[in-house]
């Protein structure tokens, strides 16, 4: 790998000079590795709490209509939602693997780890779409009859609620994944023009974060919405609140 | 800069292979066993699964400034999360909500 030297990121350190005229060598804070660690969870931790609302929200409309919400979800694809919690489980394996590469100075290998997660990413994005279409041919999707209320094709309200939030949240978290592409595009732009080195690596890592921050929320989104309502039995939810 | 690139890559590849391994679990729960509380028992299996992402992919181990910014974090939103499921109990307008009372 080889890079001009205009190119290369390397930290010039500023100089103040005091009233007796001599140089002092600023404290430059561009190697601060845990700093930028530490101001990339503070955001996640916003992510976190935009999504625990969510849930919040979702969780108070499962308390007042169980049996709604375990009928919507048992309507749900598990296969292909199933597949996506794999694909992304991979993928979080592939990014992982990159900056692993990187900071062992395999700079190579580690944007072929990042290709590969993009092509994931993609994956997940086209299952999602394969997804999606097949509600909206069977009339479920937001804007259409079924989830409006007071028409003859409307369902069950607790069963609007459930696919509200169920395109609200998967939606908004296809749009991380997107960002995540986009993240993703833009790192191996970095890594090429050399200012992302096996030395100087955390917006890697933090990117590795944030696509890790994705998987986690759908560690949660995937059996709250297509797992409850998998089994036989009331899904272990008391009946008549 | 990282001496121990081979154990890091075991270590990775174990946790895909928990991870593997939960989800599985969490695919057979609802129709195998404890099927009475299918609701808690992912919650449950997804909350082992955000642990161990937590731990070993986000490096969250041996972190204890971001490890405890994270907890409370999560306290936060447990908090207003309690609060706002006792007061929505306590909700005034439900006989007249559209949301509480739908027209059926």
């Amino acid at each position: 790998m080889a890079h001009d030297s205009h190119d290369s990121h390397e930290y010039v350190p500023e100089i103040a000079v005091d009233r007796d005229g001599n140089q002092h060598e600023v404290q430059g804070w561009q190697g601060d590795t845990y700093g930028g660690k530490l101001g990339f969870w503070l955001f996640m931790l916003t992510e976190v709490m935009m999504f625990g609302s969510m849930f919040m929200v979702l969780s108070y409309y499962f308390h007042l209509h169980p049996q709604d919400f375990l009928d919507a979800s048992a309507g749900l694809n598990r296969v292909l939602g199933g597949t996506n919690t794999v694909v992304l489980l991979v993928s979080a394996l592939t990014m992982g693997l990159g900056l692993l590469k990187m900071r062992n100075g395999d700079v190579k290998g580690a944007k072929l780890m990042i290709w590969a997660t993009i092509l994931l990413a993609l994956v997940f994005l086209g299952v999602k779409a394969v997804e999606w279409t097949a509600e909206y041919h069977h009339g479920i999707f937001l804007g259409l009859d079924a989830l409006q209320s007071g028409n003859e094709h409307s369902l069950p309200f607790g069963q609007i609620l459930f696919f509200g939030m169920y395109f609200s949240m998967t939606g908004l978290h296809g749009v991380h994944i997107i960002i995540g592409i986009g993240l993703m595009l833009w790192l191996l732009k970095r890594i090429n023009s050399g200012k992302v080195t096996p030395e100087h690596n955390i917006l890697h890592f933090n990117i590795a974060l944030y696509w890790d921050l994705v998987h986690l929320i759908w560690v949660f989104v995937f059996p709250y919405f297509y797992m409850i309502g998998a089994g036989d039995i009331a899904g272990g939810v008391i009946h008549g609140h | 800069m990282v001496t121990n690139y081979k154990a890091e890559k075991a270590s990775y590849y174990k946790v895909l292979l928990g991870l593997l391994v939960l989800t599985a679990i969490t695919f057979v729960q609802p129709s195998m066993f404890l099927t009475h509380y299918t609701f808690g028992m992912q919650m449950l299996i997804g909350t082992v699964k955000a642990w161990i992402i937590l731990m070993y992919y986000m490096h969250l181990k041996g972190e204890v400034l971001i490890g405890w910014t994270v907890i409370f974090a999560v306290f936060l939103v447990a908090f207003f999360f309690a609060i706002v499921m006792i007061d929505v109990n306590y909700f005034q307008f439900a006989d007249v909500s559209h949301i509480t009372s739908p027209a059926q």
